[in-house]
């Protein structure tokens, strides 16, 4: 009987070992969705061009090869400086719209704030109304000068209303009021409280904002097609891939009407096992990133600050 | 004082939108004005002055020009340009900022750039991408170019023949006439079957005799010869095995003999121009006709189905995404017996070295002239450009200079090519992969020095072969379908749906060609067909 009570209460948060095998499996194989598309495009890209043309895309190719590899690492400068971009602008962009997000939402947060409200509704409203693209187009490119240059890459998406409502959001939910309170009748200044109480407490949530925002800046490729024309220099690595992939689907949708134009030309572009390095060159970084946000974000679900 | 914060905000925003709003579409009536004050006083002034004044009485000027389909990096671009920029300052004190726009951002990115007036000055266009050309000019977006041609592009007026020019002609914001230069390119059409004769020698049969059998011949993909050449190359190189390759939109045309009506919807041919294969230029009745209501298209949608079930066309022929990528692997691997080609001429000789096979076309009708010959690449000097008079003096110089002309579009010598001795020149492969702009699109090609290839006389033949197509009696018409915008999109639904599997032989026309009419019929076909044939009416006179 003794025994009976302590084996449950071990298992107190835990469900039958039925369930648990289903779960594992279900989420085992939803691992392996994920998991499986990425070792296939590592494989594609080290695979021959003969072999793709020979049986398509596989595991096991018929022949396998590095001259993918080789001719993206020798052959196209480009690349390395549009790794160079993209990780400039996504370092960039996430430091600033994360600190310009965690500051709009901490004001929007204080109830003692006097125009909370206006500012609530000034990001709100942009949710749901916009300019559309062309007088958005004309506001950046010609009036604030976000053409061929590196502001134009990161600017129009440092402010991101949604990102703001959930930080406020997270904000309410784990920061007591009382704390500030408490901060202030220590005789703790405004930025004190906000850099030594508030922020610490906020690591999870700032961490998950960091990563959307990472991820937003790293997979950006419109910016770059609408204000980087004559610079190309500048071009992220995305905006890249994109190209490549838009290029082949531009011919083939046109091959009807361009005759042995679209032909030759789409004889000029890369193989497809170099695309596939692409997608591996822009997977990897980000990939990486992954686990030094998750370390945040877990380490702040466990903390908490008032007792009672 | 929230209430009235807000309210404030509120006002200025929906102010912003207006005026936003307005700006855009104003955008193009207001730039009309100074487009054309600007050309009628200096055009004005020039009549005292002789054509070409000499650069150092033109004021510097930066043109920005936006190619199409360009593969050229940034560090080619600047080296070339660097070369250019110097011959040019010398001749009509222009520098260049090119913009390679590639095949896939241009329609987005140039779309955006001239709704919001951008100052870009020459932007590439054509008929086929989007229809641009057409319908920008309509819209106001492009300068007329009529009243300059005489004064800044006397050459371009001589070297391009009156026939492309007449092609060039729309219906545009300020009248019919030229909105932009067209470029002297492939300008006709010719559909052939591509014929890998090394596959077809070993079957046993004799080339010659085939190709001889096949020219000109209505009834050739009907005729039981084909057939038989198809089942014994399927025989010999296996069930895997796909003879017949190619787009089937292709084979449809080439088949039939009809041509594209230029301006029809954009996302599916819906109309056809029957012409006389060996005779292009005969009227044969001249009537634009819904190209699916008729018993030659039943004809051949049977036929392709039939040969489709003879395992004789690969299943990825038939997917619209698959298909083009298909025929390229094929070809490029020699993995096929006849295939489909719109004829450029001397491709078959590149094609032979590509993928070393004897490769031999046969022509399905002779060559021809229609509005694509004029449209399928030309240069529009923006309607907010400052510059529009030395725009067109550059595109001038640009298609009769072969210096400026195998600059663009070829790169520097030592740089991208070397010249032989005989006059050809010899690519350096490794930088042309840099710098390498869509050959057809930058404008005359008929300037640039042959490749060693192509030959000393390549040019000659060149022109001789494309000089020598006849006019379809159609001409240079384009339809305008823009007041029937709702039929259009419906009729584009309905095609999606039907059209490409019937054209690619994957669905039994028996079925399903019945259905896609009627369905045609209630998006409104008759109408649009009507309208076309109403305005071709007018256009013919």
């Amino acid at each position: 009987m003794a025994d009976n009570t302590k084996k449950k209460s071990l298992r107190l948060n835990s469900v039958s070992t039925g369930t648990e095998i289903v779960i594992h499996i279900i989420l085992g194989l939803f691992c392996l969705c994920c998991i499986i598309p990425f070792i296939f495009v590592i494989i594609i890209s080290f695979s021959s061009e003969a072999s793709i043309r020979q049986i398509g895309y596989s595991f096991v190719p018929v022949e396998w090869s590095v001259e993918a590899f080789q001719y993206a690492f020798q052959k196209l400068p480009q690349i390395w400086r549009s790794y160079f971009n993209s990780i400039f602008i996504t370092v960039i962009g996430t430091v600033l719209s994360t600190l310009m997000c965690a500051l709009y939402s901490y004001v929007l947060y204080r109830p003692d704030f006097k125009f909370r409200g206006f500012f609530n509704f000034f990001s709100f409203f942009t949710m749901i109304f916009g300019g559309g693209l062309v007088p958005t187009y004309i506001i950046c490119s010609q009036v604030l000068g976000l053409n061929e240059n590196y502001a134009a890459l990161i600017v129009p998406l440092l402010v991101n209303p949604f990102n703001i409502i959930v930080m406020r959001t997270f904000f309410q939910s784990s920061v007591p009021l009382e704390l500030i309170e408490a901060a202030t009748i220590d005789g703790s200044g405004e930025y004190n409280t906000l850099f030594r109480v508030v922020a610490p407490i906020a690591k999870p949530g700032v961490a998950t904002i960091a990563l959307l925002n990472a991820l937003v800046f790293w997979n950006d490729w419109y910016l770059s097609l609408l204000y980087i024309k004559r610079n190309k220099v500048l071009q992220p690595l995305q905006a890249l891939l994109m190209e490549l992939q838009n290029n082949v689907e531009y011919l083939n949708r046109m091959a009807g009407q361009m005759g042995a134009a679209a032909i030759n030309e789409a004889a000029k572009m890369p193989s497809q096992s170099l695309r596939m390095v692409l997608v591996v060159l822009i997977v990897v970084p980000i990939a990486c990133a992954y686990p030094f946000f998750q370390q945040y974000i877990v380490s702040g679900l466990s903390v908490g600050s008032v007792k009672g | 004082m929230k209430k009235f914060l807000a309210l404030v905000l509120a006002m200025i925003m929906v102010l912003g939108l207006v005026a936003c709003g307005g700006g855009n579409t104003d955008a193009p009536a207001n730039n009309d004005t100074p487009a054309q004050t600007d050309t009628n006083t200096p055009a004005d002034n020039n009549t005292d002055t002789p054509a070409e004044p000499a650069a150092s009485d033109l004021e510097p000027v930066t043109l920005s020009i936006w190619f199409d389909g360009s593969t050229v990096t940034p560090d080619a671009s600047a080296t070339v340009m660097a070369e250019l920029n110097a011959y040019l300052q010398d001749k009509i004190n222009v520098t260049l900022e090119p913009i390679w726009g590639t095949w896939a951002d241009f329609d987005q990115a140039t779309v955006t750039s001239l709704a919001a007036g951008d100052d870009v000055d020459i932007y590439f266009t054509c008929n086929w991408s989007g229809d641009e050309y057409n319908k920008y000019a309509r819209d106001g977006y492009w300068v007329k170019l009529d009243d300059l041609l005489p004064t800044y592009g006397a050459d371009l007026l001589s070297t391009i023949p009156d026939g492309i020019w007449e092609c060039a002609k729309t219906n545009g914001y300020d009248g019919i006439g030229v909105y932009a230069v067209p470029g002297l390119k492939d300008t006709a059409t010719q559909n052939c079957w591509d014929l890998n004769a090394t596959l077809l020698a070993e079957l046993g049969y004799d080339v010659d005799e085939v190709i001889a059998f096949a020219s000109y011949n209505p009834d050739f993909y009907y005729s039981d010869e084909f057939e038989e050449m198809l089942q014994k190359a399927k025989d010999a190189k296996g069930n895997d095995f796909y003879p017949l390759v190619g787009e089937p939109v292709v084979f449809e045309r080439m088949v039939n003999n009809t041509s594209i009506v230029t301006g029809d919807l954009q996302t599916a041919n819906v109309l056809s121009f029957y012409y006389d294969p060996a005779n292009p230029s005969k009227d044969i009745g001249s009537t634009i006709v819904n190209k699916y209501g008729t018993p030659e298209f039943k004809k051949f949608a049977e036929r392709t189905y039939y040969l489709a079930q003879k395992g004789f066309i690969s299943p990825q022929t038939q997917g619209t995404d698959t298909s083009n990528a298909y025929m390229e692997a094929c070809r490029a691997d020699a993995n096929y017996l006849f295939c489909s080609q719109s004829y450029a001429f001397g491709c078959e000789i590149e094609y032979s070295a590509a993928r070393k096979i004897d490769v031999r076309m046969i022509p399905a009708a002779a060559p021809y002239m229609d509005s694509t010959s004029g449209q399928g690449a030309m240069m529009a000097i923006s309607a907010v450009s400052k510059n529009p008079e030395r725009a067109l003096m550059f595109l001038n110089l640009l298609n009769t200079d072969p210096v400026v002309m195998t600059m663009m579009n070829y790169g520097t010598e030592g740089f991208t090519y070397n010249k032989n001795a005989d006059g050809t020149i010899t690519f350096i492969d490794e930088n042309r992969a840099t710098y390498s702009p869509w050959t057809n699109g930058v404008g005359n090609i008929r300037i640039l020095p042959p490749t060693s290839d192509q030959g000393t006389d390549f040019w000659d033949r060149f022109s001789a072969y494309y000089d020598s197509a006849e006019a379809l009696p159609s001409g240079a018409f384009i339809f305008d379908y823009s007041d029937m915008q709702n039929e259009a999109t419906a009729i584009g639904n309905v095609y999606a749906q039907y059209g490409f599997q019937l054209m690619a032989g994957a669905t039994n026309p028996d079925d399903v060609l019945p259905e896609f009419l009627s369905k045609l019929q209630d998006a409104g076909i008759d109408q649009l067909v009507a309208s076309a044939q109403s305005q071709l009416a007018a256009f013919i006179g």
